[in-house]
C-alpha cells in the first residue's frame, strides 16, 4: 500500500490529484471553523458586493460571504458525492462478478437487464429515483448510486470474465468452494484494480451529477450551501454579479478535476508493466 | 577463414532496475560462419532471450550496454543509427519468435503482412510480391497458399502460422536468421515438422542461423554447433554431436541429465490391482445446443479407461485431442456423459460431486501462473484445503518442507516466486487434501528442462511417501514413457491406444502411437 503511495506520487498527475484532494479533505473537515463569516448571516446593506476586503470572493444576493458558504458547504457536496459513487461501485463490482462467474443463462439474464437500466441516461434514472423517493440529499445520493451501479457491474465483469478463466478459479472449484467464497475471497480482490481506478474517475461525475439534481431543486434544499444548489441560486444575478457563479463553478471543476488527476496517477502507478 | 556473419566480442549488457544495475550478459563472444547453424541452450533467466534482443538492436530502454561489439559482416551494428537499422532488420536478420499466435497482427489478412515484408525488405511490386508470396507457402508444404492469403490469422492453425512466419523471414533473403524457441509453443508432431522444414531450407538456401531454446535435445539435432549459456556467460561451446556424448563444463552436464530419455525408466514398481477410478463412455460437451444452432461436437468421445491404485496413467496426444477435456470431467469443471466410478462408487457429473470424492481427485495446473491467486499469500493458499478437507492449518510449514521449499515461504507472494516454485506450491496444495489420485494437467510444459526434471523427481518421492496414483497428462513421449506404468493415446477426441509402457514399441501399436514416437526427438548420441 505504501509502494503504491509512493509510486502515486511519483506521477506528476498523481501528485498534484493528492495535493488537490487532501485540500478538499481539509475544507470538507474544517470548512465551518476556517469561514471567515457565517454562512448564512444576511447583510442587506453587502448585496452584491464585488470580491474585496470585505467578501475575499464578493457576497451574493443576500449578502452572505461566498467564500464561506463554499467552505461550509464543501461538507455537504463532496463526502455525498464519494458516498453515492463508493455505494454504486461496491453494487455494481459484487453484481459484475458474481455475472461472471455464474456465466451461461444467469449472466446472460444479469447482463440484459443491465443493458436496459443502462439504455436509460444515467441523470434522467436519477431524476425518476428523486421523484418517487421524494426531494433530498440522501434520496439524491441513493439514486446516484443505482445510476452508476450498472456501468460499474459492465467494467467489472469484463475483467472478472478473465479472471474467471485463471486457473486458481478453477483450482476453487474444483476443490468444492462455495461460490460466495469464489466471488469475494477469489476473484473481487483480483478485479479490483481497474474498478478503483473507474471509481476515483466516476467520483467527479458524481459531484455534477449531484449538482445538477441540487440546481434542479431535488437534492440539497435551501438554505444550504451545497455548490450544485449554490449555482442554482446565483443562475438568475449573472449579469449582475458573476462572482456568485463563478466561484462554486470553479470550485465544482477543482474537485472534478482532482479526483480526475488522482484516477490517472492511480492507473500508472497500479500498472504492474511500470515497475521498474 | 572466411569473415563470419555474425560476430560478437566481449559483449557485456546491464539492466538498470530500482535495485541497482544487475548484469544479464557477460563477455559474450560468438562467431556465426557463414551457412552455419549456432545453437544456443541455457535455462530461462540465462540470457539467451537478451542476446537475441541485443543482435536485433531491440533492447528495453533500462538496458545499458557496458562493453564489446556486434558486427554483422562487416557493419557495426551497435555504431548504427536507427534510421539505417530498419534497413537491416527484416533484410539482413530476420526473426522467428516462440509464440506464432501473437506474431501476425490478427486485424489483417495473412497474405497482405508477407506482401507487405516483401515490397518492404525487398523492394518488389505488389504484384511481384504476391507471386513470390504464393511460391514461398508452397515451398513450405502449405496446402492451397492461394486461399490461405486471404485468411486472418485465426483462421489457421498455430502449425500454419509458424510455417508461414518462417516462410516470410526466409523469403527476405537476410543473411541471418534467429530463432527463438520457435516450435516451444507447438505440439510435437507439429513442432517435428516445423524443424524437419527448417533443416531443409536451410540446406537449400545456406542461411546463416542462430537457434535459442533451452532444450539440448532438440538443439542438438538442428544445430552444428552448440553455445550453453549460465547466468549470461558462455559456459560451453562444442559441435553439437559432442556436446551431448562429452559435455565438459558442469552447467552442461546438468542440462544433458535432465533430457528426458525413454530408455531411463525412474519408475521401477508394479501398481496395484486395486482399481481407483473407472471412467465409461465419458464424452465431455462444451457449449450447449442453442436455439437455432446445432450442438457443437463433443470435445471426446466416448472414452473408458481405469486408473489403478498407485498406478502412473500417461495420457499422450497433440493440442485439441481431448487430453485436457478428460481432465476437466474427472474434475467436474466440466459436464460429460457416462460414467464414473471411484472405489467402487458411482460418482454424479459436474458440480453435484461429493465432498469426499472432490478431496481424493485432486489438480495441478498447467500454468504456474495462473494457479496462484496472486492475492493470496502461499500460506493463506495452502491453508484453505486443509481447513476444508479436515486437515490441521498448521501444517501449512509441513506441506512446504513436503515440496522441497523452506517453511518461510508461506509469508511470500506469489509473484515473489519463481514458476519452478509456484509449481511445487501448487503441489503442495493438491497434496495438501491427501489425495489417492491427483491429475498433472502438462504441468512440466512450461518449465525448463532442468527445472521439469526436478519436479518430476519430486513427484516421484511423493507417490513413494503417499502412494497416489497420478494421470500425467502430457504431450512429452519421452518423458512419459520414462515414469508411466501404462500410456493413453488420445486424437480429435478418441483414445486411440492404451498400453502397459513395455508395449509402446510392440508391433500392433496404432500407426498414430507410432508417428508421435517418431515425432519425439530423441538425443543425439
Amino acid at each position: 500500500m505504501t509502494d503504491l503511495l509512493r509510486r502515486l506520487v511519483r506521477t506528476p498527475q498523481g501528485a498534484i490529484g493528492l495535493l488537490l484532494l487532501l485540500v478538499l479533505a481539509a475544507v470538507c473537515l474544517f470548512g465551518p471553523w476556517l469561514a471567515p463569516q457565517d454562512p448564512e448571516k444576511i447583510d442587506f446593506l453587502g448585496r452584491f458586493r464585488p470580491a474585496g476586503a470585505e467578501n475575499w470572493f464578493g457576497a451574493d444576493q443576500l449578502g452572505r460571504d461566498v467564500l464561506s458558504r463554499l467552505l461550509v458547504g464543501a461538507r455537504s457536496t463532496i463526502p455525498m458525492a464519494l458516498a453515492a459513487t463508493l455505494l454504486g461501485t461496491v453494487i455494481g463490482s459484487v453484481v459484475g462478478t458474481a455475472s461472471a462467474y455464474l456465466g451461461g443463462r444467469w449472466d446472460e439474464a444479469i447482463m440484459r437487464t443491465i443493458d436496459a437500466v443502462m439504455a436509460v441516461p444515467g441523470l434522467l434514472l436519477a431524476l425518476l429515483l428523486v421523484s418517487t423517493l421524494g426531494n433530498g440529499a440522501t434520496n439524491a445520493m441513493v439514486a446516484i448510486a443505482v445510476a452508476f451501479a450498472p456501468g460499474m457491474a459492465r467494467v467489472t465483469r469484463s475483467v472478472a470474465l478473465n479472471v474467471r478463466n485463471q486457473d486458481y478459479v478453477k483450482a476453487a472449484i474444483v476443490r468444492g468452494e462455495r461460490g460466495s467464497w469464489i466471488v469475494f475471497r477469489e476473484m473481487l480482490p483480483n478485479v479490483m484494480a481497474p474498478v478503483v481506478i473507474e471509481t476515483t474517475i466516476r467520483v467527479s461525475f458524481a459531484v455534477m451529477l449531484f449538482a445538477t439534481l441540487s440546481f434542479l431543486g431535488l437534492g440539497a434544499q435551501p438554505p444550504a450551501s451545497e455548490w450544485g444548489l449554490m449555482v442554482a441560486d446565483a443562475r438568475q444575478y449573472v449579469h449582475q454579479a458573476p462572482w456568485i457563479l463563478i466561484a462554486p463553478s470553479i470550485a465544482i471543476a477543482v474537485t472534478a478535476i482532482a479526483f480526475n488527476l488522482l484516477g490517472d496517477g492511480l492507473r500508472d502507478a497500479m500498472n504492474p508493466r511500470n515497475e521498474r | 577463414m572466411t569473415t563470419p556473419v555474425l560476430s560478437i566480442r566481449n559483449y557485456t549488457l546491464d539492466y538498470l532496475t530500482a535495485g541497482g544495475p544487475v548484469r544479464v550478459l557477460q563477455d559474450i563472444a560468438l562467431d556465426i560462419a557463414p551457412g552455419e547453424v549456432l545453437g544456443l541452450v541455457g535455462e530461462s533467466g540465462s540470457g539467451k532471450s537478451s542476446l537475441a534482443w541485443a543482435i536485433m538492436r531491440h533492447l528495453p530502454k533500462n538496458a545499458r550496454e557496458v562493453s564489446g561489439d556486434i558486427r554483422l559482416g562487416d557493419t557495426d551494428l551497435r555504431a548504427l543509427p536507427g534510421r539505417d537499422l530498419t534497413r537491416v532488420r527484416g533484410r539482413r536478420i530476420g526473426m522467428v519468435f516462440q509464440d506464432p499466435s501473437t506474431s501476425l497482427n490478427p486485424t489483417l489478412p495473412v497474405g497482405r503482412q508477407i506482401t507487405e515484408t516483401l515490397v518492404i525488405t525487398r523492394g518488389l511490386s505488389q504484384a511481384e510480391a504476391w507471386t513470390e508470396a504464393l511460391a514461398l507457402l508452397g515451398h513450405v508444404e502449405l496446402r492451397n497458399p492461394e486461399a490461405l492469403m486471404k485468411r486472418y490469422p485465426h483462421e489457421i492453425s498455430g502449425g500454419e502460422k509458424q510455417r508461414i512466419l518462417i516462410a516470410t523471414a526466409f523469403g527476405c533473403r537476410p543473411e541471418l536468421i534467429v530463432f527463438d524457441e520457435p516450435t516451444t509453443a507447438l505440439d510435437v508432431i507439429t513442432g517435428a515438422r516445423i524443424l524437419e522444414l527448417f533443416t531443409r531450407l536451410r540446406a537449400e538456401t545456406g542461411v546463416a542461423a542462430l537457434y535459442i531454446s533451452h532444450d539440448l535435445a532438440l538443439v542438438s539435432r538442428v544445430a552444428d554447433r552448440v553455445a550453453v549459456m549460465k547466468h549470461g556467460k558462455l559456459v560451453e561451446e562444442a559441435p553439437a554431436d559432442r556436446i551431448f556424448r562429452a559435455p565438459q563444463h558442469p552447467e552442461t552436464q546438468i542440462l544433458v541429465d535432465a533430457v528426458p530419455r525413454p530408455e531411463r525408466r525412474l519408475v521401477h514398481d508394479q501398481p496395484g490391482e486395486r482399481v481407483l477410478l473407472a471412467a465409461q463412455d465419458i464424452s465431455v460437451r462444451y457449449a450447449r445446443r442453442r436455439l437455432f444452432r446445432p450442438a457443437p461436437p463433443p470435445a471426446t468421445q466416448a472414452v473408458g479407461f481405469n486408473v489403478r491404485a498407485g498406478e502412473i496413467l500417461g495420457v499422450v496426444g497433440e493440442s485439441g485431442s481431448g487430453k485436457s477435456s478428460i481432465a476437466r470431467a474427472l474434475t467436474g469443471l466440466a459436464d460429460f456423459s457416462g460414467s464414473i466410478r471411484f472405489d467402487g462408487r458411482p460418482i454424479a457429473a459436474g458440480r453435484a460431486m461429493d465432498r469426499q470424492y472432490r478431496r481424493a481427485v485432486q489438480i495441478v495446473f498447467q500454468h504456474p501462473d495462473s494457479s496462484l491467486n496472486p492475492r493470496q499469500k502461499v500460506g493463506e493458499i495452502l491453508a484453505r484445503p486443509l481447513r476444508l478437507f479436515g486437515g490441521n492449518v498448521s501444517d501449512v510449514g509441513r506441506l512446504l518442507e513436503q515440496v522441497r521449499l523452506p517453511a518461510s515461504f508461506a509469508d511470500r507472494w506469489p509473484h515473489q516466486l519463481s514458476g519452478g516454485q509456484k509449481q511445487r506450491v501448487a503441489i503442495a496444495r493438491a497434496f495438501a487434501a491427501k489425495p489417492s489420485l491427483v491429475i498433472c494437467d502438462e504441468i512440466t510444459a512450461p518449465l525448463d528442462v532442468s527445472v521439469q526434471a526436478s519436479i518430476i523427481e519430486l513427484l516421484l518421492t511423493l507417490r513413494a511417501e503417499t502412494g497416489t496414483a497420478y494421470l500425467f497428462i502430457t504431450h512429452d513421449l519421452n518423458l512419459i514413457r520414462q515414469i508411466a506404468h501404462r500410456i493413453a493415446v488420445m486424437r480429435g477426441g478418441e483414445l486411440v491406444d492404451l498400453l502397459p509402457i513395455d508395449a509402446i514399441d510392440a508391433e500392433h501399436v496404432h500407426p498414430y502411437t507410432r508417428d508421435l514416437i517418431a515425432a519425439s526427438p530423441t538425443p543425439v548420441g
